[in-house]
């Protein structure tokens, strides 16, 4: 639909995720407008936990719909070193707000200019198409 | 894959930008933006809600003996109820299996209208019409006919104020008029709100559709897809064909015995299901309740905390009214209500409790 946004400020993955540059080396993540509208209604989102080591492109949690469910991917090579509890208890906020307090979780790449490798806002909408 | 049936509303639910998907070889909507199946889920618990189900079969059987006839064959028995009323049962096939369930319509001992489902309405009718005597005629009027739910604790308000009947018994139905065109009204559903079945000549259907909306939308009535429609019928622990029923899933086994006519003398699968039921059947279809996160799905591998497998999960699904994963499932026949089980959600294996369906409070009776 027309009115799913994506920032330009922001890298995106294959996997219908966006990657913000927080500084001082961490990342945060979320899935894009495109994903949740695909997925409807988020009612479970199971994160990984602080300390994981995560691999680009494996699975690290799930995003789970009413109709049906999604695998959480890391999009770089890291360690978790946050995540967004508050999913939980709103996890339709991944819905609401996908690019804020709908975010994921935080990890600290094992290679800070990874993110670089990642598609830019147009190179992801284009993918869309 | 042949393409995909419309419905006589597609255009509106188009213009209204819902998703669409395949039911049974039709497009019908899933959703409708804005809403979202938990949206959905709750106008038609507490206010009301509105769904185009017009993908479901519609037959006719008509002719002297056509009651006796469709008795002889369907597994519940019609001389419980009488005309005017609606009756739940299932055809079967010889194994016991079920070939479809559906709702048969008694207008009269010779005319009856059943609403089987949009897949198996074809298979129903073929092999009612096989064994139709000479006098009784057996026919798919699948697109004749639309069938429009008016669900929730507001359908009285929602249907009055088209100036039709309301407040019949639950299962039974009335013939009306709508501005000169025919209508049948019934106090059925699937949802387990109290509710009404419209069935409106296929070329009806948008005029009513819009008027339906417009006497919704004083109450925050909503359009409804058929998402929402798999939610609200789960919480009820109704089964729906092709997951908790069907040709390998007898009534016996999905504790339907309810709506089988046992001292009838005969009906197509009755010596198999009898001896089932004699025996005892080697799977029972219960409900689970899962008492933490995560949400139980279709085909997903039931365990005892000892990890011995006793069975699948039939349909599963997040409960938006409580808050949490519900399911049926298949299982070894020792397994009791008020069990502990763990159901293995793509390697994880979370805690459930053996419960009997509804998981939510069933209001078709309710005033």
């Amino acid at each position: 639909m027309s009115e799913l946004q994506y920032p330009a400020d922001l890298r995106y993955t294959e996997d219908h995720e966006w990657v913000a540059d927080k500084g001082e080396g961490v990342v945060r993540v979320g899935i894009t407008a495109y994903a949740q509208d695909a997925l409807g209604d988020v009612v479970y989102v199971s994160l990984p936990s602080v300390g994981d080591s995560v691999t680009a492109g494996e699975s690290c949690g799930e995003v789970e719909s009413t109709k049906s469910v999604s695998d959480l991917y890391s999009p770089l090579d890291g360690e978790v070193v946050a995540v967004n509890d508050t999913l939980d208890a709103e996890p339709g906020t991944v819905n609401s707000d996908p690019y804020g307090s709908g975010w994921m979780f935080e990890i600290r790449p094992s290679d800070a200019s990874a993110i670089d490798g990642l598609m830019d806002a147009d190179a992801y909408t284009g993918s869309l198409d | 894959m042949s393409e995909a049936k419309l419905s006589p509303l597609d255009e509106r639910h188009r213009a209204l930008g819902a998703k669409m998907a395949d039911f049974g070889g039709w497009a019908m909507p899933i959703e409708y933006p804005g809403g979202g199946v938990v949206r959905e889920h709750t106008a038609v618990r507490e206010r009301v809600g509105i769904f185009d189900v017009s993908h479901l079969g519609k037959a006719t059987v008509q002719g002297e003996g056509a009651l006796d006839f469709v008795n002889a064959c369907l597994s519940n028995d019609l001389r419980k109820i009488e005309p005017g009323k609606a009756q739940y049962t299932m055809c079967c096939d010889e194994s016991g299996g079920v070939v479809d369930d559906l709702i048969v319509y008694v207008k009269a001992e010779d005319d009856l209208f059943l609403i089987p489902n949009a897949a198996n309405t074809a298979e129903v009718v073929r092999r009612l019409a096989e064994a139709a005597p000479e006098g009784i005629n057996v026919r798919d009027a699948h697109e004749e006919f639309a069938v429009l739910a008016v669900q929730g604790p507001k359908s009285d308000e929602v249907v009055s104020a088209l100036g039709l009947p309301v407040d019949h018994d639950y299962m039974s139905f009335d013939e009306a008029e709508w501005e000169g065109r025919p209508l049948t009204v019934c106090r059925t559903g699937y949802t387990g709100e109290r509710g009404y079945e419209l069935v409106s000549r296929w070329e009806d259907a948008l005029a009513l559709w819009d008027a339906l909306l417009e006497a919704a939308a004083p109450y925050e009535g909503l359009p409804c897809g058929l998402g929402a429609r798999d939610t609200l019928r789960t919480e009820m622990g109704y089964p729906l064909h092709g997951q908790d029923l069907s040709l390998e899933i007898t009534p016996v086994q999905a504790r339907a015995g309810w709506a089988v006519g046992w001292k009838k003398d005969s009906f197509w699968g009755k010596d198999a299901l009898a001896k089932e039921k004699a025996e005892g059947p080697r799977r029972i279809s219960r409900g689970l309740k899962l008492t933490g996160r995560g949400i139980p799905r279709a085909h997903c591998v039931v365990r005892s905390t000892e990890g011995e497998e006793l069975g699948e999960v039939t349909s599963g699904t997040f409960s938006p009214t409580l808050g949490q994963g519900v399911a049926l499932a298949l299982m070894l026949p020792d397994v009791a209500e008020g069990d502990t089980v763990a159901v293995d959600v793509r390697g994880r294996l979370l805690e459930a409790v053996v419960t009997k369906p509804p998981f939510v409070e069933v209001q078709t009776r309710s005033n």
